[in-house]
């Protein structure tokens, strides 16, 4: 299945052509979804641990859009991106590692929406576990990228 | 310039940190990392500034600043070594000169805003349209900094003259 993928014409489309639109293109565009992602949780969980405290509650919520819109991104062109090399990624552990990192932390920044900013929140003071959460979101995203990147190396 | 670049790649510190297999990659997750923060506070400032979210007085949406220009440092640092072990890589490369001309322009643009234009940040409350000024301000430093990213990660495909 994933050799059918990873052989399918588009896929070869994307690691055959000359083009710039095809596999840089996809691979800028990930970058370009990071940086909103984890750009918007570092601003996110900045405001949890009380940098820019006079931001308004509300405000922040929108910030958590450009998260779920860089993240939608980033799913699009990750399966891209897999799909081209489909099974040297499957069995790459530090792959995995990345995936679960990821999944942590989107749980974690769902959790920080709902206790940090939900409707119950007024911005005059932040749960404590509101601010560990902050502290484990900067961790994970951080570890993320670096397992991203070591994909290209181990 | 080929003389320096050459001079450059031959020194002792060069070829050491090319010869250390960890520091590239080690290298690259701290730019990664640091382009994070840069764009994530410098992006929510610069969206204020263009008229978002008008209900965040500026001066608070100034606040994540430090944090965005600690992962400015962050990929200054990282940045230079890149230069210092593949001198010839990025010289040559009409991508690397296009991000260092878009990396000056923000700079410029972000001076220009403090010297002449910031002092005006804290007078503007919640809800304030900001001025055109602020916005153009704004909407330049956003794009370059995207300009930046692009032209960095388009690196290795755009402009080497191959």
């Amino acid at each position: 299945m994933l050799q059918r993928l990873q052989d399918s014409a588009f896929s070869m489309w994307v690691v055959g052509s000359d083009s710039l639109w095809s596999y840089p293109t996809i691979l800028t565009l990930h970058t370009v979804g990071l940086a909103i992602i984890v750009g918007a949780a570092f601003v996110i969980d900045l405001r949890v641990l009380g940098i820019g405290r006079d931001v308004p509650v509300q405000q922040m919520r929108k910030v958590f859009g450009f998260f779920w819109t860089g993240f939608a991104v980033n799913l699009a062109s990750g399966l891209v991106l897999f799909a081209v090399d489909a099974v040297h990624k499957a069995g790459q552990p530090v792959f995995l590692v990345k995936l679960t990192l990821i999944a942590v932390a989107i749980v974690i920044t769902a959790r920080i929406r709902r206790i940090a900013f939900g409707t119950a929140a007024d911005g005059t003071s932040t749960p404590g576990d509101a601010r560990s959460l902050a502290v484990a979101s900067l961790v994970l995203w951080a570890a993320a990228i670096i397992a991203g990147r070591l994909m290209a190396y181990l | 310039m080929y003389g320096f670049i050459t001079w450059l790649e031959s020194t002792g510190v060069s070829t050491a940190l090319r010869n250390t297999t960890w520091v590239w990659p080690t290298c690259e997750s701290i730019h990664f990392i640091g382009l994070t923060m840069l764009i994530g506070a410098a992006g929510f400032f610069d969206l204020r500034l263009m008229g978002f979210m008008r209900r965040v007085p500026i001066a608070a949406a100034k606040s994540f600043m430090p944090y965005g220009i600690a992962g400015f440092a962050l990929n200054l640092v990282t940045g230079t070594l890149f230069f210092v072990m593949r001198p010839s890589m990025y010289a040559f490369s009409a991508a690397w000169w296009a991000k260092v001309f878009f990396i000056i322009l923000a700079g410029l643009n972000a001076m220009l805003f403090e010297t002449t234009l910031g002092a005006r940040v804290l007078t503007l409350g919640p809800g304030e349209a900001p001025p055109t000024s602020f916005k153009i301000v704004g909407c330049v430093s956003l794009l370059s900094w995207f300009a930046v990213l692009y032209f960095g990660r388009m690196l290795p495909y755009i402009g080497t003259g191959n």
